[in-house]
């Protein structure tokens, strides 16, 4: 806004107040999902006149759903699976033992961090028997959340 | 296949025949305790003693006894193969018979034994998986944002691991049906033909 040309007759000093004044005010109203007539109220307190009140709403109203997205997406939160990938092999021989003949899967969990978003990615070796009890478990807690969202 | 036993090897053994009989057994019997727990010098010792031999051939012995049975083993060779395999010693077919037999009964065990030195990366050993919903955080009120919860549990070379990881529903199912088509997998023609031809 510093570079802004309809603004350049203002004070910089007073432009910042501004901007900061404004911002903490949606940043506010955001986060306490306030309603139009909240917001108004509000502002009518700070002797602001019925047009600005308006379109200040108008704006609010327009960004209020992105802006709660990106409110929502800030904090901590542990590792955060966003895909996996999987490997199947037929384990024939090793240098310790030959004629092993066994599959084996590799499965690799791609994870992010709220923080630095990256993370190396999880992964293990499992056998079959393992990722259907893994698999298992996993619609266990799909089930779980299909259960919760109906009642 | 053949196994080659090399001229030092040769000379380990050949303390055997003149161990006797039941010699054999003993001998037989510390080469495994061997493989399962490490070398134990005092048993050598003891063994040494009461057949009258002096405990470095015993040692060698035993030694070269262990390492016949987990090369073949390991190889998995035929009985065909392991009796060819120790004519070349020159022993009697009693002591030859001997041999065969402690290979036999043991094989299966060794391999387990070998098994466990191979390379490995962390693998599974369970999931819990708890189902949260957050409603609230510093920066915004009033959320109903669900999420699953996991504690993966993993083995690394006998440590237990385990990691706290999340998702959400979307990726949950996502998840579910990329693991369920890798199950699929192994049933599919081609890897059972693999698996059928390969043994």
């Amino acid at each position: 806004i510093l570079d802004d040309p309809d603004l350049k007759d203002i004070d910089p000093t007073v432009l910042k107040h501004c901007h900061a004044a404004a911002a903490t005010c949606i940043l506010e109203a955001g986060k306490h999902k306030a309603d139009i007539s909240a917001i108004s109220t509000c502002l009518e307190d700070c002797k602001l006149d019925k047009e600005r009140i308006e379109q200040f709403c108008t704006e609010y109203q327009k960004n209020k759903d992105a802006l709660e997205i990106l409110l929502g997406s800030i904090g901590r939160s542990p590792l955060h699976i966003t895909d996996v990938s999987w490997r199947l092999e037929y384990q024939i021989k090793n240098n310790q033992l030959h004629k092993t003949y066994q599959p084996s899967y590799l499965v690799t969990l791609n994870v992010e961090n709220s923080d630095s978003g990256s993370h190396p990615d999880v992964s293990f070796s499992c056998t079959m028997e393992q990722l259907q009890d893994l698999v298992g478990k996993l619609k266990d807690a799909a089930k779980s959340l299909d259960r919760a969202t109906q009642m | 296949m053949l196994l080659v036993l090399s001229a030092e090897h040769r000379a380990h053994l050949g303390c055997l025949p003149r161990a006797g009989g039941a010699a054999v057994g003993e001998l037989g019997r510390l080469a495994l305790e061997q493989l399962r727990r490490g070398a134990a010098p005092r048993a050598c010792e003891a063994a040494a003693r009461k057949l009258n031999i002096d405990v470095d051939t015993i040692q060698h012995g035993v030694e070269g006894l262990a390492y016949l049975l987990t090369e073949s083993s390991k190889l998995m060779i035929s009985e065909i193969d392991f009796q060819d395999s120790i004519h070349v010693l020159g022993f009697s077919d009693e002591l030859n018979k001997s041999l065969l037999q402690l290979y036999l009964d043991n094989r299966k065990e060794i391999r387990s034994i070998l098994g466990e030195l191979a390379p490995r990366l962390p693998s599974y050993h369970s999931l819990e998986w708890r189902l949260d919903v957050q409603l609230a955080s510093r920066s915004l009120r009033q959320q109903i944002k669900p999420a699953v919860t996991m504690k993966l549990h993993l083995n690394q070379n006998e440590d237990q691991t385990a990691q706290v990881l999340q998702t959400d529903p979307a990726t949950l199912l996502h998840l579910i049906q990329q693991l369920e088509q890798a199950l699929g997998e192994m049933k599919t023609n081609h890897c059972r033909r693999i698996v059928r031809n390969m043994k």
